[in-house]
């Protein structure tokens, strides 16, 4: 559904629900664009990137006793005869698992298999890959906090996008804010799975990409490989590519202090880090 | 039966030559030439030593120490050292092995090669020993089992991989080259593996200068690290490779002819040019490699058993080799053909004049290896009554080139023994033929004056082992022991 | 021979390790234990110090970890005087440590008891070249960080949250005011 806009109301959004939470698309009206014809695309692109998350979530899902993952999970299936797609992502979160040196994995404390960390990055990957196909130069998804750019909320300018942090301690105030995209007009999805070791970009304006994980977080894919207190709350990670944002997120807060300094070193990215006492810890980028 | 020249002739009967009381005083005119050659070979063993140190020295400059005050940093830097040493020693097998002239000149090639042997066991274990610490040092600083370890070695960081191969193909010629493995494998097959050491040695020289920042860019370990990495291919491949192809080319060899001098044993005559430049080297060995079909990669280590002679202007002339069959090869050296041509390299070894330490010699000679001994006392100095040839064998017929041997004493005033026969079976450690070790004979009946002589000793491995334990009995020193592996 | 041989070769290696360990000692003294004022936030911070020793409190490789390791390696009494010492501001050399990365020494920079730029002085990489990383994560307040109100931002980063609690969410507000 949606309605007129008026004039000085610039961005529309739809979202729709799936993998257990809500997903966000909003986009900047093209004011040459007559209205009906933009709300056609925004509700193409929309439908797109809902089917989009609805595969995937039925493949992946844990919470579905005859997805492919959960028969694989109870033993129905051997993984060398699941799918592609299962093997593919099994294999990305594989060698992530080897980058973080175990602070993101897959693999349950129970020996079972899940790769919802990396599916729901995936699929927001999959559909900014999408949008950008349809020929949809400025957007905004976020999918459960997971944010994914490209261009800016006033096309044509270098404006960016600002996506605020929540404050853990408070979901309705904000920690901090961050500029997404703008100045680059497309973001850069790095091959799949893995950002360079080394060489570094050194401009600091094109993360189009921001993740956050929490340990008050609903998924159940971050075991903490510290043993004792969590030290992390909540940790947000912009980077290049959603993928990377999101592993080194969760790797973050399952790894503490040393993967944070780990990631910041291998890794081009921006982070936040919100310490169990409400402390922070931030990068550069962050930085007034 | 055994005869004996001397300036006044025997009666053909055995008799115990007179003994003459030993001057006390020599002139002395080797004094310098081997004050100098060992004064050579101390420096090179200064030199290795030194080496070994420096490598472990440079860590320290780098702060090294500073880094043991943990476990996991003592376990890393223990690590590292031991790869340091390791590679050091490596780089001095490789030089050892290189046929570097200043070497041979001050040590000899069998000596040389001794030391590159004894080396293999200690550098292998230095190398087992880095890989192991550092996969332990890393994971204990890294809360990893050493396994994971070497796994995330291998997959995260760059050129370790080659490091790995690297310390696979030591294993793999280390342990091809154990005494106890190699006599289970025909001789070319360890000799292919063994040249897997170069590829060993490549393939670890990424790693070493872009993981653990000790060679890191801008230090000065890196440029000597390069430096004596660059030298050892350097002299490698100068010493190795491009001198022989120059002497090959240079002296144009060609088989000329090839007579029987004994019943499996013959003459191989062979003209050239600029031959000038191979004389004065009686006793040294060359390695020959044949360039007919099957026998091109068979190299062999054989002695001029004479002089280069020249016939034309240039330098053209003849040299000579006298070759025994002695199997793995030898037997088509005797069917070879004229014209073949013939590549050398060389000429190596301290059986030489080169050597020579005191005024009087004594040679030693039994089979085959009368050769040599044959070209030295061609040319090495000495005054006349100042030499002993001693030619041992079964029967007349197996003291080769005897008719020339003679000839050359008479002409130079040497004292020439005959001792045909066979060995006392009941005596194992006698060099001698039965009739003269029942009688009691020993070196120093033959030669009075030995302790004062050099003596050079060739023949089958375990007769000479025998000789030269009697040499060292009647007072010889090492020094003046000159003696020609033929079985490396 | 062989004496004079030995002898040289035992004083020759002998001369070489003292002047190597010497210039290794000189090089270790020109730094600074308030280097680990790094450490020092860590170690207050995180309260524990790990068990194993060199690059722990990192436990890796990484420049930004080799400052909170050489805290480590110096225990946390190190860490509280370094604390101190790093309110006054300046320039700070940290430990020279190994790890699989290369040696790593951590310059840091503290302005006003801040700090404000922390440089690997020694990391090499791929090629074996000196990298900097001034990109650590450190202790930042709260109102240093980048502002964000509600009326500014067009989306809402944090952790996941169900369907439920998006409906009381910041995020449902911007969505239900541009749909």
């Amino acid at each position: 559904m949606q309605q007129t806009s008026e004039p000085t109301h610039r961005l529309r959004a739809r979202t729709f629900t799936c993998m257990g939470t809500v997903i966000s698309l909003t986009v900047p009206t093209d004011a040459h664009k007559p209205p009906q014809a933009a709300a056609d695309e925004l509700e193409a692109a929309t439908a797109v990137v809902e089917r989009l998350f609805t595969e995937l979530d039925s493949v992946f899902s844990l919470y579905r006793p005859d997805s492919e993952a959960s028969r694989l999970v109870r033993g129905e299936l051997a993984l060398p005869a699941a799918s592609a797609e299962m093997r593919a992502r099994y294999e990305e979160a594989a060698e992530w698992r080897l980058l973080t040196e175990g602070a993101f994995t897959p693999e349950r404390p129970d020996g079972g298999l899940d790769l919802s960390g990396i599916v729901k990055g995936h699929a927001i990957r999959e559909a900014g890959t999408s949008l950008l196909a349809l020929g949809m130069a400025n957007w905004c998804l976020n999918a459960g906090g997971d944010v994914l750019v490209s261009g800016s909320p006033s096309p044509g300018t270098d404006v960016p996008w600002w996506a605020g942090i929540v404050d853990p301690a408070d979901r309705r105030t904000l920690l901090a804010g961050f500029p997404l995209g703008g100045g680059f007009s497309a973001p850069s999805f790095a091959p799949a799975g893995l950002a360079p070791l080394s060489g570094k970009t050194a401009d600091g304006g094109t993360r189009v990409a921001l993740a956050t994980s929490g340990s008050a977080e609903r998924g159940d894919h971050i075991w903490s490989a510290t043993a004792g207190a969590v030290e992390f709350l909540q940790v947000s990670v912009a980077a290049a590519d959603v993928v990377t944002a999101d592993v080194l997120a969760t790797a973050i807060v399952a790894g503490g202090v040393s993967m944070l300094n780990r990631a910041t070193v291998m890794w081009d990215i921006e982070a936040l880090a919100v310490r169990a006492n409400g402390e922070l810890l931030a990068t550069g980028g962050f930085r007034r | 039966m055994n005869t004996q020249l001397s300036p006044s002739p025997g009666t053909g009967e055995p008799t115990r030559p007179d003994h003459r009381p030993a001057p006390v005083r020599e002139t002395g005119r080797f004094d310098g030439q081997h004050r100098r050659r060992l004064l050579r070979a101390d420096a090179l063993t200064v030199a290795a030593w030194s080496s070994l140190a420096a490598s472990i020295a440079l860590w320290l400059a780098d702060g090294g120490l500073a880094t043991t005050a943990s476990p996991a940093g003592l376990v890393t830097a223990l690590g590292i050292v031991a790869g340091l040493a390791g590679m050091d020693l490596v780089l001095l097998m490789l030089l050892l092995a290189a046929r570097i002239p200043f070497i041979d000149g001050a040590v000899g090639h069998d000596r040389a090669l001794e030391f590159h042997r004894k080396l293999g066991k200690p550098s292998l274990y230095l190398l087992l020993a880095h890989g192991l610490l550092i996969a332990v040092g890393y994971g204990m600083a890294e809360g990893l089992d050493p396994v994971s370890e070497a796994v995330a070695l291998w997959v995260l960081v760059p050129d370790m991989w080659l490091a790995f191969i690297s310390l696979a193909l030591f294993i793999a010629v280390v342990v091809t080259s154990l005494v106890a493995v190699r006599q289970r494998f025909p001789y070319e097959f360890w000799y292919v593996v063994h040249l897997l050491t170069y590829a060993a040695v490549l393939t670890s020289l990424p790693h070493q200068f872009s993981v653990g920042g000790l060679f890191a860019v801008g230090t000065w370990q890196r440029w000597y690290w390069l430096a004596i990495c660059i030298a050892t291919g350097a002299a490698l491949l100068y010493y190795r490779i491009i001198q022989p192809l120059r002497a090959t080319f240079r002296h144009q060899l060609t088989v000329e002819r090839v007579t029987s001098v004994a019943p499996g044993v013959v003459n191989i005559e062979m003209s050239g040019l600029q031959l000038g430049l191979l004389a004065g080297n009686g006793g040294r060995f060359f390695i020959w490699r044949f360039l007919a079909p099957g026998l091109w990669w068979h190299p062999h280590p054989f002695s001029l058993s004479a002089e280069p002679v020249r016939t034309g202007p240039d330098g053209h002339g003849r040299l000579r080799i006298t070759v025994r069959d002695l199997g793995r090869g030898s037997a088509q050296l005797l069917r070879l053909r004229r014209g073949t041509k013939v590549a050398v390299e060389g000429p190596y070894g301290l059986f030489s004049s080169a050597a020579r330490s005191k005024d009087r010699v004594v040679m030693i000679g039994a089979g085959i290896g009368i050769t040599p001994l044959r070209a030295l006392l061609e040319t090495t100095p000495f005054a006349p009554g100042q030499a002993t040839v001693l030619l041992r064998g079964h029967s007349n017929r197996e003291l080769y080139l005897g008719e020339e041997i003679l000839e050359l004493c008479r002409q130079r005033g040497a004292t020439l023994f005959h001792l045909t026969g066979g060995r006392d079976p009941g005596s194992p450690n006698s060099w001698l033929p039965a009739a003269e070790h029942r009688a009691g004979y020993a070196l120093a009946d033959y030669v009075p004056a030995i302790a004062f002589a050099d003596v050079y000793v060739c023949g089958p491995s375990r007769w000479s082992g025998n000789v030269l334990n009697a040499a060292r009995a009647a007072g010889v020193h090492e020094d003046q022991l000159h003696h020609e592996r033929f079985d490396w | 021979m062989r004496i004079r041989a030995a002898v040289s070769a035992a004083l020759a290696s002998a001369g070489i390790l003292l002047v190597g360990w010497q210039s290794g000692v000189h090089v270790a003294d020109t730094r600074s234990a308030a280097a680990a004022a790094a450490t020092g936030n860590q170690a207050s911070g995180t309260g524990t110090t790990d068990s194993s020793g060199t690059a722990s409190s990192g436990s890796s490789g990484s420049g930004g970890s080799a400052a909170g390791s050489s805290g480590s390696t110096g225990t946390a009494g190190a860490a509280g005087a370094a604390g101190a010492a790093a309110k006054a501001g300046g320039t700070y050399d940290g430990e020279v440590v190994q790890t699989r990365f290369g040696t790593v020494q951590v310059q840091i920079i503290v302005k006003s008891g801040q700090i404000t730029d922390v440089t690997a002085l020694k990391l090499t990489d791929a090629e074996g070249r000196s990298m900097q990383i001034s990109n650590y994560a450190a202790p930042i307040l709260r109102d240093e960080v980048l502002q964000a109100q509600s009326a500014n931002v067009q989306t809402v980063g944090g952790a996941t949250v169900t369907s439920d609690a998006y409906l009381t969410s910041l995020q449902a507000a911007l969505d239900a005011a541009n749909l």
